[in-house]
This record gives structure tokens, C-alpha cells and sequence, in this order.
């Protein structure tokens, strides 16, 4: 017996059951705890909860977090898509082995990555020494947030632009060749416009990874109220110490932009995919 | 009926999410989702499967670890709420010893499940629905925090020492040898200095380290005149500004000192004597005025009388503050609160010149409210620490 025409959209009692359980599962998982904690934070009124994330340690908090994320996420676009570029381009020996070692920081604990940095730039380790005698320090201090950043956001753009970069048709860059473009004129004309797009919503990607970030930062920041205490060290006091409307509140402004970032992500890709398909 | 969490529950350690994790209101209706199809009668098998999945995390709620004889009123089992900072005291010296005193008393034998975490997460995750049977913290106000919620009802500070089981001194911890020169608090804010202390807001030792600093300020000792409140926030803003890392708690604050970062640490006592008596190789020295720690013990009545365990848990209390407990605790590098047994071991201890309690600088409630809370001398001291820095 064959299936009618259009069974995909007219799903049976067991698909929709499933259906309804998966949105019921994605309801419950992501969007009830979003919505408890947007509550919680605006518990005590819209005022109340600015004063909050405008106290000066909340807001230093927010600042240093959102700029440090922002420069990250600027690194991760550039170095990334170089490095995706690289790994797809030149038959470099080992380069599976190089590949999967950029999979490497998302499998391993942000903890261990943080105590790893502190270990390897630390004040009383070799390199940390060195660096301490040109007088720039780079663990408990503001490099060793950006460090340990980069470190657990290298793979979001490379695997964004690596697929990109390798099904682009050959005979678009043979054909910008042959009819004369230099090796520049090449790139802004054929690869550009295909890796601009995923190297983007990588980069948002990365962005809103590291407004996050918790597990590596605690170990390698100093968490110095005003200097180098990120939004989620903060948060993390806060509800240690008993006050979770405050910690709510920030955590709202973070998710905010983290939303954001995941949105433009979202857009960015959208866009592309429309003009994929009408070009 | 066999108990479905017997089996869930991990031996030895109960954490703090042991129980009660799933503790929300009934399961709320989910949002209105625009696709009428969606709760068609067989999406009833997915709300069928959600609710069973409800009652049986219910059940697992329901069922508390120890029941055994919830209603004789003489279980023999007790659950040890305690704070990080003994937990090697309590794991491998006090809690054998109280076994071994028990079995011969009544000829009984008692297990004791301990949990540690930091003194302030202890007291809310007892809050938070934690069974604790006796809550053994760093600091009066988490114990307070238990009698405000009603969970400790009885007049815990009524009994001998206040309720205070053991005492501890903050010093400061300095490299082999003190090659800076660091005798004094005053010390600690010189130019060049790294000093390590964990963050306040998460741990209960870096109160008592701020408390002691601000304390000798206050009283005179520390380079400051007495009684000037400006003084003692700049004595405790150029410290501040020295400060390179703020870790989690005292202990985290310690492995990080033992990892070479910093020239001084500001801790407790006991914590520099157990890394000395384990061979690591750092000194300590004692300012002239410091603050004296107290760490309060409570038994938790609400749960004790729930579980039935309130005859063996007051003995273990009772227990801890015998002569025999005592010198375990100071085995362990904590001062004992019992005369005898502090003459006996006084020269363990560095003698401290003006040694002063939280309650010569007005009582923990007041300090919370002058120093800690939100516009108090740390905040200030704090802004001005970076304002000057910046």
C-alpha cells in the first residue's frame, strides 16, 4: 500500500501525539524556566529591579561582560573563519587530527579549562613569570577572561564556515580566474558573500556563548568586584548569598542579550537561506 | 511498602539535593500554543506520560531517608549538616570516636551521614528542605537563619559556651621564612603586596577575615586611631586594592596560596596548622589584634522530631563539647571552647595580644548592618579601593 500524497502534513494520531509532547518538552524545559526567572527578577517592580543591575558592582559586572563577549566574539569571526579556511583549503598533514582538536573545548569541562589556563599562564608558572617581568599579567586579570573565552568558543565559528567553505563550487572561483580577478578580487567576489553570512551567525554564536561562561572564568578572572568580576561571578555571589532577586535581575539583562545575539544568529541565516534560494 | 528513594539514595554523603529537588507546585498548565491539534485525545498518552513521570518524582520526594522509626522516637541515625572547614575533624576523628562512645552507652550502633558545603549554601540548602538533624555552620547568622524559618525552635545559645563549638583566630599566612615582612593588618596594605581573601558574598570565612580587620582598626590596633570609622574603611580599602583574586571560599582561597599565587593570605588558624601539620611549607603570624571565630553548632528540632532522632542527636551534640571531643577538634587545629582542655593545649595556639569577640564590636546583627550590608564600610571600602586603583 503507498502512502497518499501530502502524508507528511497530515500526520496521524501517534506523530502528533509526539508532536505535542515534543513542544510540551521544549515548554517545559526551556521556556518555563525563562519566564520564572524573568518573574523573579521584576518581582519587585521595574524599579526596583533597576536600581539592581545599575548598582555599581552589578553594572561593572554587566560591562565587563558584555565587552569582553563582544571582542571574543569579533576574534572568534576573523580567526575562525581563517582557520576553517585553512583546514578546508590546504591538504595539511594531520589535519583530521587538527580538526578534531577544535571540537576539543567543547568536550572538555570549562573548569578544567579554567584551572588548565591558570596552571599554564599562572603568576609563578614559566610563561606567566616571563609575561610578569614585561609587567602584563594574563591570569587574574582582564587577558585571562578573553583568553579563557576564545578557548571555549574556537569551535562555533569554524564549524559554521567549514561545510560552507567546502561545498562551494568549484567553477565559480575557476571562472572568477579565468576571466582575470586577482587572488583579492577573488575572495571579495566568490568567497565573501558565501562565508560572510556563517562566519556572522558563528561570531553571534560565540558572542552569546561567552556572556555565559562561568565554569573557566571563576578560576582565571580574580573575581575582583569593579575589575575583574564577570555578570555570571556575580550572579553565582548573589545567590550564594541569599539574594536571588539581584542575582535574577542581572541574569535577565545577560539572557536579553544573549537572546539577541542567538537572534541575529537565527536572522542572519534565515536571510541567507532566502537568498540561496532565489539566486 | 519498600520506599522507592532506598534505593536512590546515594550511601555516605547526602548532598543537599538529595531530597526535595523536585519540589514545585503542582505541574501548571502549559502555555496555549496556537495548533488547536495539539491536544487531540492521543496527545493524552504524552500528558498521561508527563503526570505518571510527576508522581513518580513525587514519590521519590516523599519518602524521607531516615524514617526508620520515625514514630518511636528512638532512631538510631542522624544527618550532619556542617560547614567545609571541619570536615576532616568531624569525617575521620569526632564521628568514629562518637560512634565508639554510643556503642558502649546503650550498646547501639549509629550511623551518621555527613554533608559539607560552605557555610551559607549548608544553611540554605537546610532551608531549602535539606533534613538535617543538627547544623553544625561558620557563623551565628546562618544558624539565626534557621531559627527565623522556624526550623530551630529551642533557645540554642542557652547552653554551655553560647552554643559555641569550636574557636578559631584569623591570621595572616606568609610565605617560608616572611620575606616581606608582613607582622601587622597595616602590612597587608602596602604598595606591592598580593593578598589573597575570598569573596564575602559566598563565603563565611572572608567575613570573619573583614570583621577582623575592621575590628582592629576600630579598637586602634591597626595603624588607625581609635574609634575613626574612615580610618578603618581606608585600612580596609588598601587592603582591598592588594587583593588579586577572590575565590569561592577559605579553602579554595588556601589551594590557591599553595599554588605560589600571593604574598600573604588572610584565613583561619586552623586551616594554616592542618596544611603545616601536612608538610606544606608556608608561616603565619598573628596581628596584634584579631578577631576571635566562634562556630556555633544547633540541633535542628523541626527535623529531629520528624525523624525521631532527637535523643541520639542530642548526645552527639553533647558529645562534641566533652573534654575527649575537644581535644580531637584541636588535633585538627581548632581551639577548643572548654577551659581545661584550652590550657592544655594552649601552646599549640599563637597567643593573640587583643583578641576581641563579634559581640565587643556590637553583636553579629549589628556588624551585618554596619559593615556588610549594601552602602556599609566594605561596600565603601571597596569603591574606594577601585576608585583609587582606576
Amino acid at each position: 500500500m503507498s502512502l497518499p500524497l501530502g502524508h507528511a502534513l497530515r500526520p496521524g494520531p501517534l506523530e502528533r501525539a509526539l508532536r505535542s509532547g515534543l513542544v510540551l518538552y521544549i515548554v517545559l524545559l526551556v521556556a518555563v524556566p525563562l519566564l520564572a526567572l524573568g518573574y523573579v527578577g521584576l518581582a519587585d517592580g521595574p524599579v526596583q529591579f533597576w536600581d539592581r543591575v545599575t548598582a555599581p558592582v552589578a553594572r561593572s559586572a554587566v560591562v565587563l561582560t558584555l565587552w569582553t563577549a563582544l571582542l571574543v566574539g569579533v576574534i572568534d569571526t576573523l580567526v575562525g573563519t581563517a582557520i576553517a579556511w585553512v583546514l578546508v583549503r590546504y591538504p595539511l598533514t594531520g589535519r583530521s587530527v587538527l580538526s578534531a582538536m577544535v571540537d576539543l573545548p567543547l568536550a572538555v569541562p570549562t573548569l578544567v579549562a579554567g584551572v588548565m589556563l591558570a596552571i599554564l599562564y599562572g603568576p609563578t608558572s614559566v610563561v606567566g613569570e616571563r609575561f610578569g617581568l614585561w609587567g602584563i599579567e594574563i591570569v587574574f586579570a582582564r587577558p585571562g577572561i578573553v583568553l579563557a573565552l576564545l578557548f571555549v568558543t574556537l569551535p562555533f565559528v569554524v564549524r559554521a564556515v567549514e561545510p560552507v567553505l567546502a561545498e562551494l563550487d568549484p567553477a565559480e572561483e575557476e571562472a572568477a580566474i579565468v576571466l582575470g580577478a586577482g587572488p583579492l578580487k577573488t575572495f571579495v567576489t566568490v568567497f565573501l558573500p558565501a562565508l560572510l553570512p556563517a562566519a556572522l551567525s558563528g561570531g553571534m554564536r560565540s558572542l552569546g556563548r561567552a556572556l555565559g561562561e562561568f565554569g573557566s572564568i571563576i578560576v582565571v578572572a580574580g573575581n575582583i568586584p569593579l575589575a575583574t568580576l564577570t555578570a555570571p561571578v556575580f550572579i553565582f555571589g548573589e545567590i550564594e548569598s541569599g539574594a536571588p532577586r539581584v542575582a535574577a535581575a542581572v541574569s535577565t539583562v545577560i539572557l536579553l542579550f544573549a537572546l539577541a545575539a542567538y537572534a541575529g544568529a537565527r536572522l542572519i541565516e534565515q536571510r541567507t537561506g532566502a537568498r540561496r534560494a532565489t539566486s | 511498602m519498600v520506599h522507592p528513594c532506598r534505593d536512590l539514595q546515594p550511601p555516605g554523603i547526602v548532598g543537599p539535593f538529595g531530597h526535595g529537588e523536585a519540589r514545585h507546585g503542582p505541574c501548571s498548565p502549559p502555555t496555549p500554543v496556537n495548533d488547536h491539534h495539539l491536544l487531540s485525545a492521543p496527545a493524552w498518552c504524552a500528558w498521561l506520560l508527563l503526570v505518571l513521570v510527576l508522581v513518580l518524582v513525587g514519590v521519590g520526594e516523599g519518602c524521607s531517608p531516615i524514617d526508620d522509626a520515625a514514630a518511636g522516637g528512638d532512631a538510631r541515625s542522624i544527618t550532619l549538616g556542617a560547614y567545609t572547614t571541619p570536615a576532616a575533624a568531624y569525617g575521620t576523628s569526632l564521628l568514629p570516636a562518637f560512634r565508639r562512645h554510643e556503642q558502649e552507652r546503650s550498646g547501639h550502633d549509629v550511623t551518621v551521614r555527613e554533608s559539607y558545603l560552605a557555610s551559607g549554601a549548608q544553611a540554605r540548602a537546610i532551608l531549602g528542605g535539606f533534613e538535617a538533624d543538627v547544623a553544625a555552620l561558620s557563623h551565628e547568622p546562618d544558624i539565626e537563619k534557621l531559627r527565623a524559618a522556624g526550623l530551630v525552635t529551642h533557645d540554642w545559645k542557652a547552653g554551655a559556651h553560647g552554643g559555641m563549638v569550636t574557636r578559631s583566630v584569623v591570621v595572616i599566612g606568609v610565605r617560608e621564612g616572611n620575606p616581606k615582612g608582613i607582622h601587622q593588618w597595616q602590612d597587608l596594605a602596602r604598595p606591592g603586596i598580593e593578598v589573597l581573601t575570598p569573596n564575602v558574598r559566598t563565603s563565611g570565612g572572608a567575613m570573619w577575615n573583614v570583621l577582623a580587620i575592621y575590628g582592629a582598626a576600630i579598637r586602634g590596633h591597626a595603624g588607625t586611631p581609635r574609634g575613626d570609622q574612615d580610618a578603618a574603611i581606608g585600612l580596609l580599602a588598601g587592603i582591598l586594592r592588594n587583593v588579586k583574586i577572590m575565590d569561592r571560599g577559605a579553602r579554595d582561597s588556601m589551594l590557591t596560596f599553595e599554588r605560589g599565587v600571593g604574598d600573604a593570605i588572610i584565613t583561619y588558624e586552623n586551616e594554616i596548622l592542618v596544611g603545616r601539620a601536612d608538610g606544606k611549607r608556608y608561616d603565619y603570624v598573628a596581628p596584634r589584634s584579631t578577631v576571635l571565630i566562634e562556630n556555633p553548632i544547633a540541633l535542628v528540632d523541626a527535623h529531629v522530631d520528624q525523624h525521631g532522632s532527637r535523643e541520639v542527636t542530642q548526645a552527639l551534640v553533647e558529645f562534641l563539647f566533652t573534654p575527649e571531643a575537644q581535644r580531637l577538634y584541636a588535633q585538627h587545629g581548632l581551639r577548643p571552647v572548654v577551659e581545661d582542655v584550652a590550657d592544655e593545649v594552649a601552646d599549640r595556639f599563637v597567643p593573640v595580644e587583643d583578641l576581641f569577640t563579634v559581640h565587643d564590636l556590637g553583636g553579629w546583627p549589628r556588624m551585618q548592618q554596619v559593615v556588610f550590608d549594601e552602602g556599609g564600610v566594605y561596600s565603601r571600602a571597596l569603591d574606594q579601593s577601585r576608585g583609587a586603583a582606576q
